[in-house]
């Protein structure tokens, strides 16, 4: 039945949502150092100390802090960033859409470019094209994210002046209004293009790079999937049937090579949403891993906290949503 | 409710700046707004609030002390104290009772009068809420000591004689009592409506912010002190996030920012070069020095310290900023009254660090010593190597150990925590030396800056002394022996402060530097665009 | 007793990893499969020499006092000659030293998160596998739980509350390297233990230990092997990254990471400062990844691409 078997599922997404709940406390109240401290600045004399201490309720007993932690974070309270004294939840939504922006689009480029170049790859199996595809799939998973964003910087910023440096929209570019707080698509709604456009220069090479090793996988997998359907009874019998090549390839092998890369899509969210910790941080893109990079080396963890529970979230909740939409297109799931 | 303010201040933003970019100049950061000049700086962090009671640091200070104003101002270099608010004041010969008659044409934005009642809130508010600043005064001013006389009179009555306390009320800012008392809520003080909203009397304010990114703030023409440059004046200052130096260096460059505070080292060398820029460059007053635990560990042995101080390699520190730094002559930096160039202060001398070394535990090496610097820190990091280039010669191996600063505090609180050598600047918030010594005090342990834990009845006596008495050519002898007793227990490596620099296109001008200041700092009343 | 020995040589002779000879036999078949395949090759070649590198790179680079801390400011950020090949750093230092001196810092770190990974995830997954029930119910929530959070967004948090350094980056990526080692085990011991031959030690009396250790394990291993050696190189690229950001190791440690967080700031102007150690990241984790593709094409033919 797929009602039990949604009602199983999402059981089981609270109890892993209450799992990641505690992991973030136990590690937010183990940390060595004085948040207290951090908070009240140089200078500040211990009485100063006590009263942030106070404020911020860090002198309460621990279960006590869970159980007000818990409860604020079911009303949307994320607590205070300690360093910038802002609603971390404030911080999070302005974060949230620049990350969405960019891992959307990252993860749109290396499906739509990983699958193309896997079949390209597949079809033309050991040719030339096959051996340059494979080795550029291989070198993808290699490659440092973060020195290949350096380099590209380098040459297309620094060195051809193509593409800017670094950020999310230059300095004097005034955003659209938000409708969906996501940069360019508000821009193109509200028809801004030459905004939209800018907004488009500044996300290219940070989402090319975030892309990267997930576009080398899918382009893998695609190409493993490809041959193999392409060389089962199933193609050879459509062949025989007088089917022509063209039609053989796309229609048949394609549509069965995709099952087990869409099983993996949420697999490689998660990828994603993990590798802009490290693309932000290169490109200054003000999105949520930055701010738990920027946070982390100020010692401030509750939005490093706030991070990691939306990520985690997102990918708990795309994990549910490939596996629901798995359920309705192949019933005998649902048993396991 | 928030989010309210938030859109309602990113609309105002997006009307402004649609103006500017319909406006804009080639060429230029700076923008052209109804015949006024706003130009954009880049800073590095964002400012969380604009209450001058809640933070003081770089981000928050600029805004603060360009919305608000002080009684007294520091200005010039070297620093004096010149009249501001208060338009003269004049101290009891005890030093305890200290009087300001302030100037009748002062007016808060609102056009409210800055009076003695405005001028005992903002201080007794300060020392409520008990944050920023007020650890400056908390010690010997306590809210129902402050008394206004009449409307243009204030009267402080301290615990005891402070020839020091005139040298922080630079860094105590005026509010407008009528503006904040409306919004109060749970007896916080209005702090939670302070957050987003200002009541002063400086020549700038708040036009509208976007948080995190961009905070515009406007000239106020009606300023009641009117402006030094005339009609030439800023119309308004465009604060741009701006967080990585490697960023700021490109919106420089670009023009897309006119001044920006921050850059690094390497930053600085890239852009020295470029035309149309100019680097600001002062000699600063935030001495860094490698503090030792003074009570535990090997280094409580004074031969060990005093072997380390004179292996240390002094002349690669101005290298590490490429020339723009100045080695200390004195515990003291020289912008403090009544700093001396101590005639005996370590400088490289193996020979004689190798004499030290010999009368310790360890004459011939072969111990381990934990350095640690704040994390993030490109010079201090630096240091570091450099120290343990240094004490290489002596067998003595240095293990780096960088760390947030929330965890140094935390170290730096009892002398069984803190690290054998710790890397520190510490800031010069007044001219007056009893700031500076009393670093060295038995009342700065427990503090970040009092990792040392040094101990010496001798200098704790002068320094008493020093605080309370009125004379200054009684005082000026007593910081000279705290000097020289400094230099000879070593309870540190006294090594370099680093300049002050700033850089700018060069069309801004009028920037006038001032010593105590912090770094990422300039007064944005005096600045205007020469075209 | 002696119908369980009975059964035991029965369950050996199809397992070759016990016999000697079979051993070298099967090592030969695989090093012969191993160099039909032009990128295997490379890849076996790229980690024996970063392999020799991190054995004796210390005694064979030109400046080996670069990567233990030495000054030499009137050489500071020269770029790359003859005399030195990568250009020098920020102090003054070789950077090809301190490449070469790294290697063996990148390797270690590798090895510690795969082999500290393995020893937590492997026993998780064989006892979760081979006991089922409500063990194995527990284990995998935990698992999938971990497994949910990409590595980095749990590394960043427990790095900041150890503190950063080399050490601390390691263990935490150790603790969120795990899963992947218990979803592997558990597949295979779950098939495993419904095999004939662990059915019948079973029904022998074997104990639990004697049964995951001397038929489970060895089963493994092909595929535990193939995985190590593709986290060899996942786990040198989080190392690296966390040092990157500025949460790894510590200077004046020549980690290729640390060493690229510094150097950034140095960007353009003296670009071989960052050039050269995201180089060395890069050429070392592609020979892992290649000598890990090349090893699963042999041990799991199924999945071959050939």
């Amino acid at each position: 039945m797929l009602v039990f078997y949604l009602l199983r599922r999402i059981g089981v997404l609270c109890t892993m949502l209450f799992g990641l709940l505690c992991i973030t406390f136990v590690i937010a109240n183990v940390a060595p150092g004085d948040p207290a401290a951090l908070a009240a600045g140089p200078n500040a004399n211990p009485s100063m100390i006590e009263t942030i201490r106070q404020e911020y309720g860090l002198d309460k007993p621990l279960p006590e802090q869970f159980v007000t932690y818990v409860s604020d974070i079911l009303r949307g309270n994320l607590g205070r960033s300690i360093s910038t004294s802002e609603p971390v939840a404030q911080q999070v939504a302005t974060a949230l859409p620049n990350s969405v922006e960019l891992v959307l689009f990252a993860m749109a480029f290396a499906v739509v470019v990983g699958i193309s170049l896997g079949v390209l790859s597949a079809v033309c199996r050991d040719t030339v094209i096959d051996h340059a595809v494979r080795l550029f799939s291989v070198s993808g998973i290699a490659l440092p994210m973060f020195w290949f964003g350096l380099l590209l910087q380098l040459v297309f910023a620094v060195g051809l002046g193509w593409l800017p440096v670094s950020g999310r929209l230059g300095l004097v570019t005034t955003p659209p209004e938000p409708i969906t707080h996501l940069l360019i698509v508000d821009a193109l709604l509200r028809g801004q293009w030459s905004t939209a456009w800018e907004a488009f220069t500044y996300l290219l090479m940070p989402a090319f790079v975030l892309s990267f090793p997930t576009l080398a996988s899918i382009c893998r997998l695609t190409r493993a999937e490809m041959i193999e359907t392409l060389s089962s009874d199933y193609v050879l019998g459509a062949r025989a049937q007088g089917l022509g090549n063209y039609s053989i390839r796309i229609r048949h092998a394609l549509r069965n090579a995709m099952l087990p890369v869409l099983a993996v899509i949420g697999l490689y969210y998660g990828w994603t949403l993990g590798g802009t910790a490290l693309v932000e941080t290169v490109f200054d893109w003000p999105g949520l891993g930055l701010l738990a990079v920027n946070s982390a080396l100020m010692s401030d963890f509750k939005p490093v906290m706030a991070v990691t529970l939306i990520i985690g979230f997102n990918v708990m909740l795309a994990n549910f949503i490939v596996d629901i939409a798995y359920a309705v297109l192949d019933p005998r799931l649902r048993r396991a | 409710m928030p989010l309210k303010c938030n859109l309602a201040a990113t609309m105002a933003l997006a009307c402004t700046a649609s103006f500017l970019v319909l406006s804009a100049q080639p060429g230029a950061a700076f923008e052209v707004v109804g015949g006024k000049n706003y130009v954009v700086w880049g800073g590095r962090t964002p400012p969380s609030n604009f209450d001058p009671a809640q933070k003081f640091d770089a981000p928050h200070h600029l805004f603060d002390s360009n919305i608000y104003e002080p009684l007294v101002k520091y200005k010039g270099d070297p620093a004096k104290i010149v009249p501001w608010i208060a338009a003269s004041w004049t101290n009891s010969p005890d030093g305890k009772v200290w009087t300001f008659k302030l100037d009748p044409k002062a007016k808060f934005q609102n056009g409210d009068p800055v009076d003695a009642e405005a001028v005992k809130y903002s201080f007794s508010r300060q020392l409520t809420v008990n944050k920023g600043v007020a650890w400056m005064l908390s010690p010997i001013l306590k809210p129902e000591n402050i008394k206004v006389v009449d409307a243009g009179t204030v009267e402080f009555t301290l615990d005891r004689p402070s020839p020091s306390f005139i040298g922080y009320i630079p860094w105590w800012m005026i509010v407008n009592p009528k503006q904040i008392e409306p919004n109060v809520k749970d007896n916080d003080q209005g702090q939670e409506w302070m957050m987003t909203h200002t009541a002063g009397s400086g020549p700038f304010a708040i036009k509208s912010f976007k948080q995190d990114a961009t905070y515009v703030l406007e000239a106020r023409d009606d300023y009641w002190k009117g402006w030094p440059q005339g009609d030439k004046h800023f119309g308004g200052v465009i604060y741009q996030v701006i967080r990585e130096p490697s960023a700021q260096r490109t919106a420089l460059i670009t023009k897309h920012a006119d001044i920006v505070e921050g850059l690094t080292t390497a930053d600085y060398q890239q852009v020295k070069n470029t035309p149309g820029i100019t680097i600001e460059n002062n000699v600063g007053a935030s001495p860094f020095a490698i503090k030792f635990n003074y009570v535990n560990g090997p280094t409580a042995d004074v031969n060990l310290r005093k072997a380390i101080a004179y292996a240390f390699d002094y002349s690669a520190l101005p290298e590490l900023y490429n020339g723009d730094a100045t080695l200390m002559t004195s515990p003291f930096p020289s912008a403090v009254q009544g700093h001396i160039d101590v005639p005996d202060i370590p400088h490289q001398d193996l020979a004689k660090a190798k004499e030290y070394l010999a009368k310790t535990k360890w004459p011939k090496g072969g111990l381990t010593l934990e350095y640690v610097s704040q994390q993030g820190n490109d010079e201090t990091r630096r240091v570091g190597l450099v120290l343990l280039s240094s004490l290489k010669p002596l067998g003595i191996d240095v293990k780096l150990t960088p760390k947030l600063w929330a965890n140094m505090v935390a170290d730096a609180q009892k002398p069984e925590t803190a690290p054998n050598m710790t890397g520190l600047f510490t800031a010069t918030y007044s001219v007056d030396p009893d700031s500076t010594a009393s670093q060295y005090d038995k009342s700065a342990w427990g503090q970040w800056f009092g990792v040392s834990h040094y101990n010496d009845e001798k200098v704790f006596d002068l320094i008493e002394k020093g605080k309370t008495e009125m004379d200054w050519s009684k005082r000026e002898p007593i910081y000279a022996e705290i000097q020289k007793e400094l230099t000879d227990d070593q309870p540190e490596v006294f090594s370099y402060t680093p300049n002050v620099r700033l850089a700018h296109r060069d069309y801004v001008k009028g920037y006038e530097y001032c010593p105590v200041e912090m770094s990422g700092f300039a007064d944005l009343q005096s600045l205007w665009i020469d075209q | 007793m002696s119908e369980a020995s009975a059964i035991e040589a029965t369950a050996t002779s199809a397992d070759a990893s016990e016999n000697p000879r079979g051993v070298w036999r099967e090592a030969r078949r695989a090093l012969w499969l191993l160099s039909r395949s032009f990128s295997s090759v490379v890849g076996l070649v790229i980690v024996a020499i970063f392999l020799v590198l991190a054995i004796l790179g210390p005694y064979i680079v030109p400046y080996p006092g670069a990567s233990t801390g030495n000054v030499d400011m009137s050489s500071m950020l020269l770029p790359p000659s003859m005399e030195h090949w990568f250009g020098t750093d920020d102090m003054g230092n070789d950077i090809f030293s301190r490449v070469v001196i790294g290697t063996r810092i990148s390797l270690q770190i590798g090895l510690t998160i795969t082999l500290g990974a393995a020893v937590i995830g492997v026993p998780l997954g064989i006892f979760s596998g081979y006991l089922g029930g409500n063990v194995r119910r527990v284990i995998m929530a935990f698992t999938d739980l971990f497994l949910a959070l990409p590595s980095l967004v749990l590394a960043i948090p427990i790095v900041t509350v150890l503190g950063p350094g080399v050490t601390n980056a390691t263990i935490a990526l150790a603790i969120v390297w795990w899963p992947g080692y218990v979803r592997l085990v558990d597949s295979k011991a779950l098939s495993l233990s419904k095999e004939p031959f662990v059915e019948a030690a079973r029904a022998m009396g074997a104990s639990t230990l004697r049964i995951v250790f001397r038929y489970m394990l060895p089963n493994c291993t092909s595929p535990l092997i193939v995985k190590a050696s593709l986290d060899m190189g996942a786990a040198i690229l989080a190392a690296a990254g966390l040092g990157f950001i500025g949460l790894g190791a510590k200077a004046p440690s020549p980690e290729w990471g640390a060493m690229l967080s510094v150097a950034r700031g140095y960007l353009p102007t003296w670009w071989w400062f960052a050039v050269f150690p995201g180089l060395a990241i890069y050429v070392s984790v592609l020979g892992f990844n290649l000598l890990g593709d090349g090893l699963r094409d042999i041990f799991d033919p199924r999945t071959t691409s050939q």
